[in-house]
């Protein structure tokens, strides 16, 4: 019997660490891996020469801005939307007592499009590159604000309800998206499609830099809440009779998965799925307990994303598919999977 | 000992319908109080009150400090509430869920210290838990999840435990473990209370019973005094008798319908050694007027006829049965349309009830045992017995006694 708890507290401490190497890997992989490729112990050196700790190494021509100007902050990017997008999920499953809650489930996604949309229509992006996230935020906190109100009945969030008013909130911010849309100059709406179609391709450091301290930010001051947000996994009334205040909580994280998803809509668009599916597959990994599941579906999202976009890069030569194609047809069986499953389980789920 | 719970004039309405109706309530410290009542009565309410869950109009004191005023990890150091049938849909090991008792106690990033999973722990064997603490609390048995609830209820280490409907999914095993232990606590000094569905397990644990009906208290004390038969017909709407059971010497309760119609219809059951029982309780519920007799001082006949308020005759024990009240059970016996005579020993002591039965106008004989297997008078009674069955309408097995009534 205490053979087997320490083995299994092993397995538990070196998860993380391995998962770190497994991100490591699928990031050199992603930035070697192209229509040129490059040496995976090259491409590791070109990054490591370029952050300033490998000195006096030279390569061929043309290499070294191919990995570091144009593949390397993409990943990077990849990198980071992942982890926004799969914390969000974890965080948002854990608020609403539910497995199915996602960030574009819960129209995040098409309100921090709205922001968007504002924020190109009025000029401003051109003032500054910081108003797109700014108003891409906002927009996803009052949307998701407005659904969770909507479907807020005694203490409780009906999962059911949820979802539908989600749907309802994030088919009007639709229209009024397309309204604006069909009233701006052609060049607003091909920045606009740039923006939303959910792809990284052209994602240069000015990117990374946009959203960096944000994600890593509000990711991190998730990880402050683990406790909560395991003691609200046992119901609005049982965390009450331990001392939470869930009113505050909740809103502190509406907030941070907020900034989080939408600093990850503002550099990859809408990409689906991957807070739903990484938190899930973490959580038969590790567990529900948020201490250990959400520093694992941080980096998970991060690997699932890089490894995603590797995919949507090389598997129709010299085309490139969008990485919110793949996320969606990985993603979307297995979603249905979880409702058959639910369902046969006795509708646990929904 | 002073009030550690002091409610006063305590309003709670959902949709203009009044919940809770101006509750009054002190609870002093290490009492173990019951509060019962039918469904909606407003028990689970009133506990969620207490607790912070429910904002209701009044005042709410717990040590003397109004609970409105507190913030709420101060006021889960001072009270915890076991809820009832949490479901909690993510596979958490019990260990897990246990150790969220503490949640108070911990700062925000603070680690759990070995003092937190030593309380844990205690509380899980305290629980018969500790088995379980790798078992996922998704997958348990209503039972196991339950007490693993209510170890994490312990493990908030409160002077005040709430408990609402402890063991309504509980084998009876467990049922009464988690009273036992809630008597326990309350020996140690912690204050319990508890919303009880089962009217004989709180008045076998309690030592204070609160009779809650539509939002209101109706009564208020020790179990004897609340549990009236009174009451219960009052506020449960059914008729229920209340007494002591002579077995297990606790209170008892018998809840029936009477039949309104036969009022006017009279038996008389001759009976004795605890065999008039259950004949005086189909009776009883066929709300027929009964008379009873003549039984001995002791017989538990004697408080089964007492229980449903039967008039009885009572010779003393160990003697013969006098002139006079054989007289009485003669004019009882003459009185009535039907006499029932039980399957009862035969004796010298009681051989007039026989020779009395032989006046009765109509009778019956319930025999389970032919009479030489009970006769203790070397054939005599036996003699009278066998006149009296040529004599009686129907001569019938005691479990087929509901087709003469």
């Amino acid at each position: 019997m205490k053979n087997k708890k320490n083995k299994k507290n092993l397995t538990n401490v070196g998860f993380i660490p391995a998962m770190l190497v497994l991100l490591l890997i699928v990031m050199v992989v992603g930035t070697a891996i192209g229509a040129v490729n490059v040496p995976f112990f090259d491409t590791f050196k070109i990054i490591l020469k370029n952050i300033g700790i490998l000195k006096h190494a030279t390569f061929a021509e043309g290499q070294e801005p191919i990995i570091f100007l144009v593949r390397f902050p993409r990943v990077l990017v990849a990198a980071l939307a992942g982890t926004a997008l799969a914390s969000s999920g974890a965080v948002m499953q854990g608020m609403f007592r539910n497995p199915m809650a996602d960030p574009g489930l819960l129209g995040i996604s098409s309100g921090s499009g709205l922001g968007a949309v504002l924020a190109i229509k009025l000029g401003l992006t051109a003032a500054s590159m910081y108003f797109m996230p700014l108003f891409a935020f906002t927009g996803a906190f009052i949307a998701i604000f407005v659904i969770y109100l909507l479907s807020y009945q005694k203490g409780k969030v009906p999962v059911l309800t949820l979802m539908l008013s989600g749907i309802a909130v994030s088919t009007f911010i639709g229209a009024i998206t397309n309204i604006i849309l069909t009233l701006s100059y052609d060049y607003q709406v091909k920045e606009f499609l740039f923006w939303s179609t959910g792809g990284l391709d052209g994602r240069r450091w000015e990117h990374v830099q946009l959203v960096m301290v944000p994600i890593i930010l509000s990711v991190i001051l998730m990880f402050v809440f683990s406790r909560d947000l395991n003691v609200l996994m046992l119901g609005e009334e049982e965390a009450k009779s331990v001392g939470l205040s869930s009113g505050k909580i909740r809103t502190v994280l509406l907030v941070l998965v907020s900034i989080a998803t939408a600093s990850a809509v503002c550099v990859s668009g809408a990409i689906s799925f991957v807070g739903l599916i990484v938190p899930h597959i973490m959580r038969i990994l590790v567990g529900p307990n948020y201490k250990k599941l959400l520093p694992a579906s941080s980096i998970g999202g991060a690997i699932f994303l890089v490894a995603c976009d590797l995919v949507s890069r090389v598997v129709a030569i010299p085309y490139e598919i969008g990485v919110g194609i793949i996320t969606a047809l990985v993603g979307a069986p297995y979603f249905l999977y979880l409702l058959l499953r639910s369902k046969k389980e006795g509708g646990t789920v929904i | 000992m002073e009030n550690i719970i002091e409610i006063q004039n305590l309003n709670y309405e959902i949709n203009n319908k009044k919940i809770l109706d101006n509750i009054c309530l002190k609870v002093k410290e290490g009492e173990l109080v019951g509060l019962i009542g039918p469904n909606g009565a407003g028990k689970t309410t009133l506990l969620k009150c207490l607790n912070g869950i429910y904002k209701a109009e009044g005042t709410v004191k717990v040590n003397g400090l109004m609970i409105n005023q507190m913030s709420n990890k101060s006021l889960a150091e001072k009270v915890a509430l076991m809820h009832q049938n949490t479901q909690i849909g993510f596979p958490f090991p019990a260990r897990e869920v246990v150790l969220m008792g503490r949640y108070p106690y911990l700062k925000r990033m603070q680690r759990e210290s070995k003092e937190d999973y030593k309380i844990a722990r205690k509380n899980m064997e305290y629980t018969d838990t500790e088995k379980l603490e790798d078992c996922a609390i998704n997958e348990m048995s209503g039972g196991e999840r339950q007490r693993v609830l209510f170890a994490k209820t312990l493990t908030q280490e409160t002077d005040i435990i709430l408990l609402d409907e402890p063991t309504a999914s509980l084998d009876i095993t467990y049922q009464e473990q988690i009273f036992k232990y809630s008597r326990e606590l309350s020996e140690q000094g912690k204050t319990v209370l508890a919303a009880i569905h089962d009217l004989k397990i709180a008045a076998k644990y309690c030592t204070r019973l609160v009779l809650m009906n539509d939002g209101q208290i109706v009564a208020d004390g020790s179990p004897e005094e609340v549990l009236t038969s009174l009451n219960l017909s009052q506020v449960y709407g059914v008729n229920a008798l209340v007494y002591k059971n002579r077995i297990t010497g606790l209170l008892d309760i018998y809840i029936h319908k009477v039949n309104e119609k036969n009022k006017s219809v009279r038996f008389h059951v001759i009976g004795g050694g605890g065999t008039a029982g259950s004949v005086l309780r189909q009776l009883y519920e066929q709300g027929y007027y009964i008379s009873a007799g003549v039984f001995f001082q002791g017989d538990s006949d004697i408080a089964s006829a007492e229980v449903f308020g039967i008039d009885y005759l009572m010779e003393k024990p160990f003697s013969s049965i006098s002139d006079e009240l054989f007289n009485d059970n003669l004019a009882y016996i003459k009185n009535s349309h039907t006499t029932i005579l039980c399957n009862m020993p035969l004796g010298l002591q009681n051989i007039r009830n026989l020779e009395a039965a032989e006046q009765a106008e109509k009778l019956v004989i319930i025999e389970d045992d032919l009479p030489e297997t009970r006769d203790f008078t070397g054939g005599k009674a036996t003699g009278i017995y066998n006149r009296l069955k040529r004599k009686a309408v129907a001569v019938i097995n005691s479990s087929r006694l509901h087709e003469v009534l």
